[in-house]
């Protein structure tokens, strides 16, 4: 029998996701990635005021585009996305030109201060090749993550992408995400700061940019 | 609602100030090329002693281009994967790019060399085959910027030929600066009618810009959240709106219409070399404003 093409997934179930971070420390530690960068991350937002009041989290990492913008303008092929669908990078032939950076919709590279190449969360390709599970997907307390086959019908992500509402990280711009969120919150997803106060949040956004004093580890 | 951020991961911006300073040589070199064809491709006679002048400046510009690219790398010394041809993304208007910022510089030395020895009928052929080099290897940054589809600043069918028309200006100003400069220094004296000529070209030119920048702002503002939070930030840019519209733009304009300004050649120098800045704040405010809208 022809064995058939993976595609791999993720979906990511925001009523089970209780902000404990714990993929963000697992990723770190699995990647060996620098301090002051992160490959995969939650992102936290407060919804409201005492006493109607929630904390919202969004699982962020690499949607693994399916027509994923930064292939299309690398300038050498370093990024690619392998026929599993995984989008990777080979470090080796990263040029460090910055453009996949500037053109990803998602904020998910940045440059490695070891490596000096672009990186990415590359759902654990070490892990899945060998039959394993990404790392966060593995330590996930609540099991909020599921891994899986897109292409295989009985699969649990295939399931549960069947049964549920799900959605993708801005779909309008032709990216077709492969990590699906359940529920997750409207003004979680996007930018959250659009008003009128616009450079306020701006400077309030550059103060969270990571700054010179997150190379400390160099010294 | 009140909505308050816990926490986030925002990246630094992955570009240093060489992305718009190679854009802004990038543009020279194109801008004052086209301006040294005019005579030897496209016949206009009176152009003819500008021709030599325009084309040493850029290809002396060019030599700095390559060079802040390549500095920009945070792997300088794998520069050359960008000319190995199996490693071509067909995709990629960078790899473009590349080959053509390696073929014109050596079509531009050519065509220097045949203005040198004065061969009119090899200097029109070469200039011929360079013209659509030259405008080319500016035009693919302004494609690269417009491909993007992550940021709405960018992403605008505008953004080449903005970027074709403000390369072209500041050509033009350069070789305003130059021309003074020579017919200050040297014994043959350029004729009256190519400064006018010239002044003319700016304020024609200066009113392109002005209306891509206003169909620009128009088209973003009425687009999504995106495009109305990167003109809020445009406008509250001091180097955009003050140092691209008001001194890159309108002054000039204003000393070059104004005939007092207009016949006092150090008001015409002052206009051109704040045309040279403004084009350079204009790359400047491009690149960064883009990175300023926080993705996610």
């Amino acid at each position: 029998m022809e064995k058939k093409v993976k595609k791999w997934g993720m979906v990511i179930d925001q009523r089970k996701c209780v902000g404990c971070h714990t993929c963000t420390v697992a990723c770190k530690s699995e990647n060996n990635v620098p301090l002051g960068y992160w490959c995969s991350w939650v992102k936290g937002i407060q919804k409201g005021k005492y006493p109607d009041v929630k904390n919202f989290f969004l699982r962020r990492l690499c949607n693994h585009c399916d027509t994923p913008p930064c292939v299309e303008v690398c300038p050498v092929e370093a990024t690619v996305r392998r026929a599993d669908g995984v989008v990777t990078i080979y470090y080796g032939k990263c040029i460090g030109c910055g453009m996949c950076i500037a053109a990803c919709p998602y904020d998910a590279r940045f440059f490695n201060p070891i490596r000096h190449t672009a990186d990415k969360c590359t759902f654990c390709t070490h892990r899945i090749d060998a039959g394993l599970l990404p790392a966060c997907v593995t330590s996930c307390i609540g099991r909020a993550l599921t891994f899986g086959d897109l292409n295989d019908r009985e699969s649990e992500v295939s399931r549960l992408i069947a049964d549920n509402a799900t959605t993708v990280i801005k779909p309008e711009l032709r990216t077709n995400p492969k990590v699906y969120y359940i529920a997750a919150d409207k003004d979680i997803m996007g930018r959250i700061r659009i008003s009128e106060e616009y450079p306020e949040a701006i400077e309030e956004y550059h103060k969270t940019v990571p700054s010179k004093p997150s190379d400390y580890w160099k010294k | 609602m009140d909505i308050s951020v816990l926490f986030n991961v925002p990246h630094e911006c992955p570009w240093k100030i060489y992305i718009p300073l190679y854009f802004y040589f990038t543009g020279l070199s194109a801008g004052s090329f086209i301006l040294s064809s005019l005579s030897t491709v496209f016949g206009i006679k009176k152009y003819k002693p500008l021709a030599f002048p325009a084309a040493l400046t850029s290809f002396v510009l060019l030599m700095l281009a390559p060079a802040c690219l390549i500095f920009d790398l945070h792997q300088p010394l794998r520069f050359w994967h960008t000319l190995v041809p199996s490693y071509f993304n067909k995709t990629a208007a960078l790899s473009y790019g590349t080959w053509l910022l390696t073929l014109y510089p050596i079509a531009n030395m050519v065509y220097i060399w045949f203005i040198f020895i004065k061969d009119d009928r090899m200097m029109k052929i070469m200039g011929t085959i360079t013209v659509p080099l030259a405008v080319s290897v500016h035009a693919y940054t302004g494609f690269a910027f417009a491909l993007v589809r992550g940021r709405t600043w960018w992403h605008s069918a505008l953004m080449p030929g903005y970027f074709l028309t403000s390369a072209i200006l500041s050509g033009v100003a350069l070789l305003v600066v130059v021309a003074f400069i020579m017919n200050r220094f040297s014994k043959k004296k350029f004729d009256e009618n190519v400064f006018s000529d010239l002044y003319n070209m700016m304020i024609g030119i200066i009113l392109m810009d002005l209306f891509w920048v206003l169909s620009f702002g128009l088209t973003l503002g009425l687009s999504n959240t995106d495009g109305l939070a990167s003109i809020i930030t445009a406008i509250h840019d001091p180097l955009y709106l003050w140092g691209e519209i008001v001194v890159g733009m309108l002054t000039p304009l204003f000393l070059l219409i104004f005939p007092v300004t207009r016949r006092n050649k150090v008001w015409v120098t002052v206009s051109a070399i704040l045309v040279i800045c403004g084009v350079f704040l204009m790359r400047y405010s491009l690149v960064f404003i883009g990175f300023e809208i926080p993705l996610s």
